[in-house]
């Protein structure tokens, strides 16, 4: 069954067509692997499924519903969640606090709602327990903005998984770690697909990307390349070429 | 020919909008600061140029003599107050900026009196022309001129010339600005220079063009001018000129038409916000 | 004895100013410079009902959601232009405020109202306005701890994390400019009776500016840091001679230095100490 469907994605930005008619489906339970040299689109493709960006054409469904022009915020509260490329924390807050935000949805769904609410206990002790899982505890009372890059990484991956989402959209959650910290996530990925969620990821790291996607899309120019398994994908030649090419004039 | 007339009106209002507005657009093009103190920086060109004039009885005096305190000023001011919050968020120099305004509103009453200066010999004010049915007075027409030949020259700097390319290579990319070896504290300071010395001559002009020079003749005049900057769509230097005049314009109109509604100010600052519902990036800005 | 019950009262309605501009601005993160705007639109409608024979509680209530309810939109109208325009865009809210009732006979042009009926003495509106800011006090530090305030705070720190956690951004803005817009009406709703007159001039831009200097010199985001910038400021024009012939040399200096030195404000300053403020 299809979780979330894009239709002939269409944008523009100047006269550049950044992502052109790109039409796809993620089924549910799938860990796709989105792909493609620098400039391919792949980032202007996630932000017009996540909502960021509007599409000039096309739409987007989550389980068949119509969502093109909703809300960045009613997605995530649909289980739609979406870390950015660049990480995006809360600086003057805790990693515990940044994650207590995501898992407080609930509360905070309406302002009115959220005023009468004051004890945190339920929503720290889940906080607690995503960082563990990403291997972070240790930061969880630091202020996001005394904590390196990686414990940033990793602390928007927990605060996305807070959401309780069925949809997980990760843009290079791999970036900046070093290597031991990316197989790392990159296994938790593989765990959480396995416990149910489905995941769309964008990533440079080729290595880590071909491990754990079952599925991967190639991205070039702003058009789709090519799809399939992993190994066989990688190894067909416009695809190395799309790579190469983009290396030499890069 | 009433209705022309209003218009003309508009546009020469316009013309100090825009020497006003360009400046504040350069500010914010460049360090994202909304630069209100520049009130102050025009009062102070206004309030020496008519110490000049008076003193030495030639208004050519009193237009170079406050485009030098304004030009002194302006980099100053960047220097005392911007530089050192510069990392700081947005906010903090908007109300550092705020707070020179007003604390030099009362400066300006302390040092000069509080009830304004005019000039002993304003003969560009009484010297008049009628043609096709209009009148107005040499200050106006100066306006205009002033206007025309100072933003010309901006244009002529900015696109023509070496420094002026500089310039607009650190408006864009700093960083990379600087790898090229380009100072990026000198294009500031640059920055600063032009915009206040183009709200030094405004400011005698307007003096000039009430016959008055006071201490809270700035703040407002700098209020439109962040409202034009915002209207003209961000840092977006031909925005802005379209802006000043549409806002001259409008105000002109309006304080006919609406004159049992709203005053002048409100007239300006309701166009901001229709505006801003309509195209919220501005008249020319792209989003 | 009266001398100091109306400095009282004056402190009192400063710190309901001051409270519901940082509920927009200190928790929330949006700057407003147009607050004296709403202080006005709840004076004037307070005063209005009044005069027409409304009892006196009513007319209050009236004056808040007036207020209450301008600020919504404006809320709604910050929601369509960018953070840093923001700033203009309700600085020219208190112009159009100002620049319309300048010309309505109705409410009394240039003139302002006057002979607004008068239901308390003074002691009862030092009651009245001191127990109001103390609720309000209260309301400011329980919004803090709340899941409310904890959301404020996300918006203030970076909207768009904000939404993709399912925060609802702009329900939480116009929240903000409610909540501390009708403060403002509140305090606006005690000005005109207890003064009895009202004329626009009061609720001009170097009003809201003064506002803004209570909060920024106490504290911008500290309850108590405000309330102590908005009674100091209250109080500072009343004690020295100097000060209030020369009101915008001083606030404007201390804008400037709290800025340069101590963003925090005086509640920042006593943190470096060692003093945490909630």
């Amino acid at each position: 069954m299809t979780l979330l469907e894009g239709r002939n994605l269409s944008i523009a930005f100047g006269g550049v067509h950044a992502v052109e008619n790109v039409s796809l489906a993620v089924a549910k339970g799938e860990l796709l692997g989105l792909i493609g040299p620098n400039g391919a689109g792949k980032t202007t493709l996630l932000r017009l499924l996540t909502g960021i960006l509007p599409p000039d054409t096309g739409h987007v469904f989550f389980e068949g519903r119509d969502i093109t022009r909703m809300p960045i915020h009613r997605r995530a509260q649909l289980g739609f969640a979406l870390t950015h490329q660049i990480v995006r924390p809360f600086r003057e807050m805790t990693l515990a606090e940044n994650v207590m935000m995501a898992a407080a949805g609930e509360v905070t769904v309406r302002p009115w709602k959220a005023l009468v609410a004051v004890n945190a206990r339920r929503e720290r002790e889940r906080a607690l327990g995503l960082l563990e899982r990403l291997g972070i505890a240790d930061g969880a009372d630091k202020l996001a903005r005394n904590v390196p890059l990686g414990y940033l990484k990793r602390m928007q991956a927990a605060r996305a998984l807070a959401l309780n989402p069925r949809l997980l959209m990760l843009d290079e959650p791999l970036a900046g770690l070093n290597a031991a910290e990316a197989t790392r996530l990159a296994d938790l990925i593989v765990d959480l697909n396995a416990g149910g969620i489905t995941i769309v990821l964008v990533e440079h790291n080729l290595g880590e990307v071909t491990r754990i996607a079952r599925r991967l899309l190639v991205l070039h120019n702003g058009a789709l390349l090519g799809e399939g398994e992993p190994r066989a994908v990688m190894a067909r030649a416009d695809v190395r070429d799309a790579y190469l090419g983009a290396d030499v004039h890069a | 020919m009433y209705y022309a007339e209003l218009l003309l009106v508009g546009l020469i209002w316009g013309c100090t909008y825009a020497m006003m507005a360009l400046g504040l657009t350069l500010v914010y093009g460049l360090l994202r600061i909304l630069h209100v103190a520049q009130a102050t920086v025009f009062t102070l060109g206004a309030y020496i140029g008519l110490l000049a004039a008076n003193y030495s009885g030639s208004l050519a005096v009193a237009f170079i003599a406050g485009a030098i305190a304004a030009g002194a000023l302006g980099p100053l001011i960047y220097r005392f107050v911007y530089q050192p919050i510069l990392d700081r968020p947005p906010f903090v120099a908007l109300v550092a900026s705020i707070g020179v305004l007003i604390a030099m509103e009362d400066g300006f009453r302390l040092l000069f009196g509080p009830y304004g200066l005019s000039f002993e010999h304003n003969t560009w004010f009484t010297t008049t022309y009628s043609f096709a049915g209009m009148t107005m007075n040499l200050v106006q027409i100066w306006m205009v001129v002033t206007a025309v030949v100072l933003l010309s020259a901006f244009a002529i700097f900015a696109t023509r010339t070496r420094a002026g390319v500089a310039w607009r290579a650190t408006v864009s990319d700093p960083p990379m600005a600087e790898s090229f070896g380009i100072s990026v504290s000198g294009v500031r300071y640059v920055n600063f220079l032009i915009a206040s010395v183009l709200a030094g001559i405004a400011g005698v002009l307007v003096g000039l063009l009430n016959n008055l020079v006071e201490p809270g003749m700035g703040s407002v005049i700098a209020y439109k001018g962040l409202a034009i900057i915002v209207l003209g769509g961000l840092g977006s230097v031909p925005g802005t000129l379209v802006a000043s005049l549409a806002l001259g314009v409008v105000e002109s109109y309006g304080t006919v038409f609406l004159d049992k509604v709203l005053d002048r100010d409100a007239i300006a600052f309701l166009f901001l916000i229709v505006v801003l519902m309509i195209r919220p990036q501005g008249l020319l800005g792209r989003r | 004895m009266d001398y100091y019950v109306s400095v009282a009262t004056f402190a009192a309605l400063n710190v309901i100013l001051a409270l519901g501009l940082n509920l927009i601005s200190g928790f929330c993160g949006q700057v407003s410079l147009g607050h004296a705007a709403f202080y006005g639109l709840g004076a004037y409608a307070a005063a209005l009902c009044s005069v027409a024979g409304v009892p006196f509680p009513l007319a209050i209530l009236v004056g808040v959601l007036v207020a209450g309810i301008f600020g919504i939109v404006v809320g709604f109208a910050a929601l369509r232009v960018r953070e840093d325009f923001l700033a203009i865009v309700t600085m020219g809210v208190g112009f159009l405020f100002l620049g319309a009732v300048r010309k309505q006979p109705w409410l009394g042009a240039e003139m302002g109202i006057a002979k607004i009926p008068s239901p308390l003495d003074k002691w009862g509106y030092a009651a009245l306005a001191i127990g109001a800011a103390v609720a309000l006090v209260v309301l400011s530090l329980h919004v803090r701890r709340s899941w409310m305030g904890r959301a404020f705070g996300a918006v203030a720190q970076d909207e768009d994390a904000a939404r993709t956690i399912g925060i609802d951004v702009a329900g939480y803005k116009i929240t903000a400019f409610f909540l501390g817009t009708a403060a403002a009406g509140l305090a606006g709703g005690i000005y005109a009776h207890m003064t009895q007159l009202i004329i626009p001039d009061t609720f001009n831009f170097i009003q809201s500016i003064t506002i803004l200097a209570m909060v920024v010199i106490g504290g911008i985001g500290s309850t108590i840091g405000v309330v102590a910038g908005a009674i100091l400021l209250t109080l500072m024009p009343e004690l020295f001679r100097f000060i209030n012939d020369y009101k915008l040399l001083v606030y404007g200096a201390l804008l400037l230095l709290v800025m340069r030195f101590s963003p925090g404000g005086l509640a920042g300053l006593l943190q470096r100490l060692g003093l945490r403020l909630a």
